[in-house]
């Protein structure tokens, strides 16, 4: 059966930080931009400010792009041609700046120094009130807590396989995504994504103080974090060797590390909290540390 | 392409199709290829070659022609041999854009399985039920998840003298499974149900030319209901309870139905489902995907597109279906009526969905009126305007729309009986994806 590709709602935090294609050859077998959280991308739902607009085609056979902002510091890349009537001509009658929705494919673009850039081609693009957009950030804000928690719980699993995903209730898509996805690019930090989702309650509720706990000068935007290399949370074992040296330093009565005391440690090192959880979930189940009790962490 | 450049074209081919078309004839097709349809002249002259019967013109059809069992077939084979038993086999008349047309249609198999077939130039056709056949030059194509055998003009039927060809019997591949409603899926072979009948009527069918009585309705438990098929008489009553112990699951355009055969049992039992509510079940859109169809389901979610087809339509007063250019394809030239309609395409976030949705919901949802429209499109010149004018004011809505659902090649598609625009409250939701997401920090 051929149905249509599902339309993702993610931050373009999210998209623009994934590099890896599955690469499918037309109809039959679509291509999928793989992020990091795991989400098989053909088609997305994306909404925010069209902040400029470019023909950079002729007036008979136009050529769109586009800019549009979905949260403080994100923009998805949009590239309207002629294939794309109802959006190529939509897109010629909104004035910058407006609040937009599009529905379209993604694409990616490679650089000759090996760059990956996202875009995305529009099938329609529709001119919103600023209610729809907030319904929209929220949709986004939500899917992008699920399928975080979802490689969080896929992460913390002995046994590491798309078969074994299903077995632990993960559908067939979700569970190849979250097995290509820690194939390609390891664990993802999930400070960028609880970022993304801090700035999107922000938004919708600007009256209300959230606040997640994240670095504040932390930009949730990739094209300022790199997160292979400048981050010092690079690579999972790392991470580990820090939190048990940490647990040492800590454990001065010989009761464990005290939660919170670590937790502060921890993220001046650069670790979230949830990162932590996950990293002591993992440390637990190598039987490297136990829990004395709930508020306490200890080296075995 | 003028006429200078047609003719040099036009003297190639003459000479290639050495009089197998008149002058006047090659000219207008020529025209129709390069000027109407804009191919490249390469294109033109392959495609007329083709039409016309040129020697050289096989070439394509040299594509590898493959034997294979039915049971290797994919679906997607283009050119195809297959030798087995024709199981069962029905000759009739169908109707093709307004002309009467001869078909054969029915079962074929071999050792590995089965499989529907249809030889689409049937009328000098005869197959003989029992007999082995070579189906040369057929291709394949994929229905409901099965293989389906077609023959194209380019195809042959011959008889294979000699040869034996095994069916075995169909095996039962497992004991039935106990079902609740609610979870049946298309092709799932043998199942046992216990539920309510909420319906039931007699009707009179003929099945291969013998008239047949059969039993059908809605059967429900707690969980969902479905349309049932009893082939004997089991002596169904509404409102009765019963256990139908070995009954199988058909779909028919991917909504699973129930039906009760010469294998089934069927025995009364308590009712434990107390009020039985009639009401829609709420699925997500991944589920619908999963089940293939079902009935008075209901779903929420964005509408992301609107497909072509929507707008204002003509349809055949006769048939009722919609005609583009005043052509029926069964009625030919009709004095059509206007009509409203959408077809949505539903998006949740785990699956999308296509939905048509009749004048009345389209009315109530858009406040566009049918007699609006066509003041629209009759100011405009243009009857597309009415449909780009909906889009903006539909694409992105939230909604929930229930319907009856089928499947075919292209996924899912609900005929919606009600529609409504979800209003979201965003602070509530926010405010409630915040304390989920500290309290898990």
């Amino acid at each position: 059966m051929n149905a249509r590709e599902m339309a993702w709602r993610l931050f373009s935090s999210e998209l623009n930080s994934a590099t890896y294609e599955i690469k499918g050859d037309g109809e039959k077998s679509p291509s999928y931009v793989v992020t990091k959280l795991g989400a098989m991308v053909n088609r997305v739902l994306v909404a925010g400010v069209l902040t400029e607009k470019e023909n950079v085609g002729t007036a008979d056979e136009p050529m769109w792009r586009g800019r549009i902002q979905d949260l403080a510091t994100g923009n998805f890349f949009i590239n309207v041609g002629r294939y794309q009537p109802e959006a190529a001509a939509a897109i010629a009658d909104i004035d910058t700046p407006a609040f937009v929705a599009v529905v379209g494919k993604v694409r990616t673009y490679t650089t000759d120094d090996g760059k990956v850039f996202v875009s995305i081609r529009p099938e329609r693009i529709v001119k919103i009130t600023e209610e729809i957009r907030a319904q929209w950030i929220l949709d986004a804000a939500r899917s992008t807590w699920i399928r975080l928690n979802n490689m969080k719980k896929a992460a913390s699993l002995k046994e590491f396989s798309q078969t074994a995903l299903v077995g632990k209730g993960f559908s067939e898509r979700d569970a190849k995504g979250i097995i290509t996805a820690l194939e390609q690019y390891d664990l993802p930090n999930s400070a960028v994504y609880l970022k993304s989702i801090q700035t999107a309650l922000r938004t919708i509720l600007p009256e209300k103080n959230i606040d997640l706990g994240l670095p504040e000068d932390m930009s949730d935007s990739p094209d300022e974090i790199d997160i292979e290399t400048g981050s010092a949370v690079g690579n999972s074992a790392d991470v580990e060797d820090i939190i048990l040296s940490l647990l040492e330093e800590l454990d001065v009565d010989g009761k464990g590390a005290p939660r919170d005391e670590l937790e502060r440690r921890a993220e001046s090192e650069g670790i979230s909290s949830m990162e932590l959880e996950e990293v002591s979930n993992t440390l637990m189940d190598k039987g490297l540390v136990y829990e004395p009790n709930l508020r306490y962490l200890k080296r075995i | 392409m003028n006429e200078e450049e047609l003719r040099l074209h036009f003297e190639e081919l003459k000479k290639e199709l050495e009089g197998k078309i008149d002058d006047a004839q090659l000219m207008r097709e020529l025209n129709t290829y390069l000027n109407e349809y804009r191919v490249t002249p390469e294109a033109a002259k392959r495609g007329i070659k083709r039409k016309y019967g040129a020697d050289d013109s096989s070439s394509f059809m040299s594509a590898d022609v493959l034997s294979k069992k039915i049971g290797d077939l994919k679906g997607t084979e283009l050119n195809v041999d297959i030798t087995a038993k024709a199981v069962y086999v029905d000759k009739k008349q169908i109707t093709v854009r307004g002309n009467p047309k001869t078909i054969v249609s029915g079962i074929l198999g071999d050792e590995t399985g089965t499989a529907p077939f249809t030889i689409w130039e049937g009328e000098n056709v005869e197959l003989e039920k029992g007999a082995v056949y070579v189906f040369k030059n057929s291709y394949t194509k994929l229905w409901n998840e099965r293989v389906q055998v077609n023959l194209g003009s380019r195809g042959r039927v011959e008889r294979a003298e000699g040869v034996r060809v095994d069916v075995p019997e169909r095996v039962v591949t497992s004991e039935p499974t106990e079902v609740k409603i609610g979870d049946i899926r298309e092709g799932m072979g043998d199942v046992t149900v216990t539920g309510r009948i909420m319906s039931v009527e007699e009707r009179s069918i003929t099945v291969r030319g013998e008239s047949k009585t059969v039993y059908s309705g809605i059967i429900a438990d707690d969980s969902g209901k479905i349309q049932f098929s009893a082939w004997n008489d089991f002596g169904l009553k509404e409102g009765e309870t019963i256990c139908a112990k070995n009954s199988y699951i058909r779909a028919w355009k991917g909504i699973p139905q129930l039906n009760l055969g010469d294998k089934c049992e069927v025995s009364r039992v308590d009712d434990s489902f107390g009020e039985i509510s009639t009401a829609v079940s709420k699925k997500t859109i991944a589920d619908i995907v999963a089940m293939g169809g079902g009935l008075d389901l209901s779903v929420t979610g964005t509408v992301v597109d609107l497909r072509t087809g929507s707008g204002l339509i003509w349809r055949c007063p006769h048939c009722n279906r919609s005609v583009l250019n005043g052509e029926c394809t069964t009625h030919g030239r009709v004095e059509a009526v206007t009509d409203l309609r959408m077809k949505l395409i539903l998006d949740d976030g785990s699956g999308a969905i296509s939905a048509v949705v009749n004048r009345q919901d389209t009315e109530r949802l858009t406040g566009v009126t049918l007699a609006a429209a066509e003041g629209l499109a009759r100011a405009r010149g243009d009857s597309e305007i009415v449909a780009r004018e909906m889009a903006e004011l539909i694409i992105m809505r939230r909604m929930t729309l229930t319907g009856n659902v089928m499947s075919d090649d292209f996924g899912p598609m609900m005929i919606v009986s009600d529609a409504k625009i979800e209003e979201v409250d965003v602070t509530a939701e926010a405010e409630e994806l915040y304390s989920e997401v500290e309290a898990a920090l």
